[in-house]
C-alpha cells in the first residue's frame, strides 16, 4: 500500500514526479458549457480533436474517505504501472464481458455516433470505439502475446505512461455507462463494462473520483447517499407525512419508517425524501400504499436504493451496499422488498441481486423477488384497486424519458419490453393524454439524461450541460409537434440534472417530474373500491 | 524434380500446414482458454433480450443471419457488410468441390453464379475500404490491422477471379491430386522425408493460397475472432430472468 505521507520528502524522487506530473495532468479546472438552440433535431457534429480533453471531475483527496475505502491515500502510488497492470489482469480474469470485449472490436464505426457525450461535444475520444480503444491499446501492448513480443508500435498499443492516464481519466469520466452503444454493436460490446474496469483499475492506482466515492463512503458507512444520520431521516420522513396529512387532510396516510412486521420494505433513493422534484414521487408512493391498504416500511438502515457500487464495477462495493437492504429486509420480518423510481437501484436489485444473495424466498416464497414500484403500481390499476381521476393531470400533455438503466437494463414485469410497457402503463392509467418522444430516442434507443453514473457533481457542469442535448432536442421537437409539456421520469439522477438543465435550456422546471408524482395527483384518497 | 519446383513444394507444403495448424490450435485456445474458461459474474443482458432461452437463440440467430443489431444503427454499412460477409460464405461453400468427392448438386448449382458472386464481394470489399477512408469518424478509430484484413482478402479474391481466366487458369486435375495429397495422413512424414505433395506449377495459385494460409495464421490473434466471440458475447448471450433464476457467479464465495 501506498505511505501515507501527503509530502513528498522521500527518496523516490522519481514516482513522485510521477504523481505530481499526474496531478498537473489532471488538475480540475472549471469549464463552463453553453447550451445549444433547440431545434427538435439531433445532429451529429464533425469531430473535434480534443474539445473536451480539458473537463476533468475533481479527485478525492480526503484521507479517511479513501482508507475507509480501501484506496491508496496521496495520489498516484509510487509502483502504479505494477499495480495497474496487476488490476487489469485480475480484471481480465474475472470478467468474461471485459475480455471479450477487449478482443472482438472490429471498428466498424456503427456506435461512433450513437452517445450522446459525442454527440454534445464532437470530442471523437467521446465515441464508444475511441474510448474503449484506450483501453484496448493497453489491452494489446501487454496482454496479447504479439504485443510483448514487438512493444507498442506494431500492435497499435500504447505504453503505461503518465499521460495515458491522464486520458483515461477524462475520457473515463465522460462515459455515464448508458450503454446506448451496445444497442447497435453487431456483437453486443457494452462500453459501459469498459468503463467501469477502467475506473476500477484508476481507483487501484490512486485515482479517485471525488462524487462517486464520496457517495459510495456515505452508503457503506451511514446507509445512504446524502450522509443522512438516522434520526436526520426520520426527521425528514415526518415532514413528509405531516405535509402529506395536511395537503391531503387525511389523518391516516402515513410514510413509516423502522416498522417491524410490516409488509414491504420500500426502499428509493435517498434523494426521494427532500430534493425537488423527487420528493412528489415520495407523496405518490404514500399515496398508492395507503389506497392499496398494504402496510409498507422504510428503512434507516437501508435508507438508500441506490447503489454508486455499479459505477466503479467495484463488486465489493456494490455487494457491501446492496446488503443493507437484506438485512434491513431480514430484521423488519418484511414480505416483500419493493423498489422506487431509481434506475441502476433498479439494475442491481433486479439484475445482481439475485446473483449476490440468492432470492428473497426467505421473506415470502410468494414474492421471492425485488418488485419495481411501477410494476406494484400498474398492477393495482389493473385489478381496480385505486380509484384514479385523470382529469387532475389534464393539464398535462405527458411524454415519458425511458432511464438509461431500466430501458437498457433487465426485465421488468417478466417480459421482454416490460421495461416499457409498464411504466407507460402506469401514465396512461393516471393520464389523458400522453405523446412519445420521436422512436429513435426512447425504449431501448433512448438517449442517457446526460448526467449518470457518477457525472452529475457540480464539477461536471460541461458535459452535463452537452450530454443533456439529444435528450432536450427531442424533449423539445415533442413539445412542438405534439404540445407535450411534462416529462415523466422514473431515475433520481434524470431527475435532478433535468430539473437543472429544463431552465438551462429555457424550459420551465415544473415540467419535469416522477411517474408517481401524476399517480399521487391522480388518485382519489378516501375512496375504498375494489380491495 | 529440379531445385525450384522442390523449394516452391516444399513451400506450399509447409504454408498449409502451418496455416490450418496455427488456426486450428488459435482457434480452440482463444475460444475455450480466453472466451470459455473466463467467468461472467453478472447477468448483464442488453434489452430487447427474451425471458427464455428460444428467444435468445433467435435473437442470436437474427444477429448473425442478418445483423440485426447493426441494422438498427447504420444503413450503408449494414448492406454492405452484410452482402460481403454473405457472400464471402458462398464462396467458401463453392470451394469445397476441391474437398468432397463426389461434388454435392448444390455446389455445382453455385458455379453458374461464382463470377457474379465474386464481383459482387470484390465490390462490397472495396466500398468498405473507401468507407473506412471518408467516413471519418471511422477513420479516426480505423488502425493499419483493419486496413490489412480488409486487403487480405482482397487479395484473395482478386487472384481467385484472376484464375477463371483462360491465360491463368491452373491445371485443375493438379489442384485436386495437390488437395488429395495433402489430405493423406502420412503427407507431413513425406514432406519431412523431402516428398512434398506436388502443387501446381501456377503463380496466381500460389499467391492466392499463400493469401489465404496468412489470413488463417493471422485470424485468432486479430479483431477476426469475432466470428466466434459473438457467441460468447454476454449481452446477447443471457436470458433475461435474473429475478426467477440465480445466476451463480464462481468467483464470489463470501
Amino acid at each position: 500500500m501506498a505511505n501515507d505521507k501527503t509530502t513528498d520528502d522521500s527518496a523516490q524522487g522519481d514516482s513522485n514526479d510521477a504523481n505530481t506530473r499526474v496531478q498537473e495532468l489532471i488538475k480540475y479546472v472549471k469549464i463552463k458549457a453553453k447550451p445549444v438552440e433547440l431545434t427538435g433535431e439531433i445532429k451529429i457534429p464533425k469531430i473535434k480533436p480534443n474539445s473536451f480533453i480539458d473537463v476533468k471531475p475533481q479527485l478525492l483527496t480526503a484521507l479517511e474517505p479513501l482508507e475507509r475505502l480501501g484506496y491508496p491515500v496521496g495520489g498516484l502510488v509510487p509502483n502504479w504501472k505494477e499495480v495497474f497492470l496487476k488490476k487489469m489482469d485480475e480484471i481480465l480474469k474475472k470478467y468474461r464481458s471485459v475480455k471479450l470485449f477487449l478482443n472482438i472490436c472490429v471498428r466498424c464505426g456503427a456506435c461512433t455516433d450513437k452517445c450522446h457525450y459525442f454527440i454534445g461535444t464532437a470530442d471523437p475520444n467521446n465515441m464508444p470505439v475511441a474510448r474503449a480503444e484506450l483501453m484496448r491499446k493497453v489491452y494489446r501492448r501487454y496482454f496479447t502475446w504479439q504485443g510483448k513480443l514487438l512493444g507498442s508500435k506494431y500492435v497499435n498499443g500504447s505504453d503505461l505512461s503518465e499521460e495515458l492516464l491522464a486520458m483515461w481519466y477524462t475520457y473515463f469520466y465522460q462515459c455515464s455507462e448508458c450503454r446506448r452503444c451496445s444497442v447497435f454493436c453487431p456483437y453486443g460490446i457494452d462500453t459501459a463494462e469498459i468503463t467501469m474496469a477502467a475506473r476500477e483499475i484508476l481507483n487501484s492506482v490512486g485515482l479517485v473520483q471525488k462524487y462517486v466515492h464520496e457517495i459510495i463512503d456515505k452508503a457503506q458507512n451511514i446507509g445512504n447517499n446524502l450522509g443522512m444520520q438516522k434520526n436526520a431521516i426520520i426527521n425528514a420522513l415526518e415532514f413528509v407525512q405531516d405535509e402529506l396529512q395536511e395537503t391531503t387532510e387525511i389523518p391516516d396516510i402515513r410514510v413509516p419508517i423502522d416498522e417491524e412486521g410490516a409488509d414491504v420494505l420500500f426502499v428509493t433513493p435517498s434523494a426521494d425524501f427532500f430534493a425537488s422534484p423527487h420528493i412528489e414521487s415520495l407523496y405518490g408512493y404514500a399515496k398508492v400504499f395507503h389506497q392499496a391498504g398494504i402496510s409498507w416500511t422504510m428503512s434507516t438502515h437501508a435508507s438508500e436504493g441506490g447503489n454508486f457500487g455499479l459505477f466503479i464495477h467495484n463488486y465489493g462495493h456494490m455487494k457491501k451496499i446492496n446488503k443493507r437492504i437484506w438485512e434491513a429486509a431480514r430484521q423488519l420480518k418484511v414480505k416483500r422488498v419493493i423498489g422506487g423510481e431509481c434506475g441502476h437501484m433498479w439494475r442491481v436489485l433486479s439484475s445482481y441481486s439475485n446473483t449476490m444473495f440468492g432470492p428473497f424466498d426467505w421473506l415470502d416464497s410468494r414474492f421471492p423477488r425485488p418488485q419495481h414500484i411501477c410494476e406494484f403500481t400498474l398492477d393495482l390499476l389493473k385489478r381496480g384497486a385505486l380509484k384514479i381521476d385523470k382529469t387532475a393531470n389534464d393539464e398535462f400533455v405527458v411524454t415519458m424519458h425511458d432511464s438509461c438503466q431500466v430501458a437498457r437494463g433487465l426485465e421488468m414485469g417478466g417480459t421482454k419490453y416490460g421495461q416499457f410497457e409498464i411504466p407507460r402503463g402506469v401514465i396512461r392509467g393516471v393520464c389523458n393524454r400522453y405523446e412519445d418522444m420521436p422512436d429513435n430516442t426512447i425504449k431501448e434507443r433512448t438517449f442517457c439524461c446526460g448526467a449518470g453514473q457518477g457525472l452529475l457533481g457540480d464539477d461536471m457542469i460541461a458535459t452535463r450541460v452537452k450530454g443533456a442535448i439529444p435528450r432536450m432536442q427531442a424533449y423539445s421537437y415533442a413539445k412542438r409537434e405534439k404540445g407535450v409539456n411534462f416529462l415523466a421520469l422514473i431515475c433520481a439522477i434524470c431527475k435532478a440534472q433535468l430539473s437543472k438543465m429544463f431552465p438551462t435550456y429555457g424550459i420551465p422546471m415544473e415540467e419535469v417530474g416522477g411517474i408517481h408524482q401524476l399517480v399521487g395527483r391522480a388518485i382519489v384518497l378516501g375512496a375504498k373500491e375494489g380491495i | 524434380m529440379t531445385g525450384i519446383t522442390f523449394i516452391v513444394n516444399m513451400y506450399m507444403n509447409a504454408i498449409v500446414y502451418v496455416g490450418c495448424a496455427v488456426f486450428a490450435l488459435g482457434f480452440i485456445y482463444k475460444v475455450y482458454c480466453e472466451y470459455y474458461k473466463t467467468p461472467q459474474p453478472l447477468k448483464i443482458p442488453q434489452t430487447p433480450q427474451s425471458t427464455n432461452l428460444s428467444g435468445v437463440i433467435m435473437r442470436m440467430a437474427g444477429d448473425v443471419l442478418f445483423f440485426r443489431s447493426l441494422s438498427k444503427g447504420t444503413t450503408f454499412l449494414f448492406i454492405t457488410g452484410w452482402i460481403f460477409h454473405f457472400t464471402f460464405l458462398l464462396m467458401i461453400v463453392r470451394h469445397l468441390r476441391y474437398f468432397i468427392h463426389p461434388v454435392p448438386e448444390l455446389i455445382t448449382a453455385l458455379g453458374g453464379a461464382a463470377m457474379l458472386l465474386a464481383g459482387v464481394l470484390l465490390v462490397s470489399l472495396i466500398l468498405l475500404v473507401i468507407r473506412r477512408v471518408l467516413d471519418e469518424r471511422t477513420a479516426y478509430v480505423t488502425s493499419f490491422a483493419d486496413y490489412l484484413v480488409l486487403l487480405v482478402i482482397i487479395g484473395i479474391v482478386f487472384t481467385g477471379m484472376l484464375m477463371r481466366s483462360e491465360v491463368y487458369r491452373p491445371d485443375i486435375i493438379a489442384v485436386n491430386r495437390f488437395v488429395l495429397e495433402l489430405f493423406d495422413i502420412r503427407a507431413p512424414l513425406h514432406m519431412l522425408g523431402m516428398h512434398p505433395a506436388v502443387a501446381p506449377g501456377n503463380v496466381v495459385f500460389m499467391c492466392h493460397l499463400s493469401l489465404v494460409c496468412f489470413l488463417l495464421m493471422y485470424f485468432p490473434f486479430s479483431k477476426l475472432m469475432h466470428s466466434a466471440g459473438y457467441f460468447f458475447s454476454p449481452t446477447r448471450n443471457m436470458v433475461n430472468n435474473p429475478r426467477d433464476v440465480r445466476h451463480v457467479n464462481p468467483w464470489d464465495n463470501s
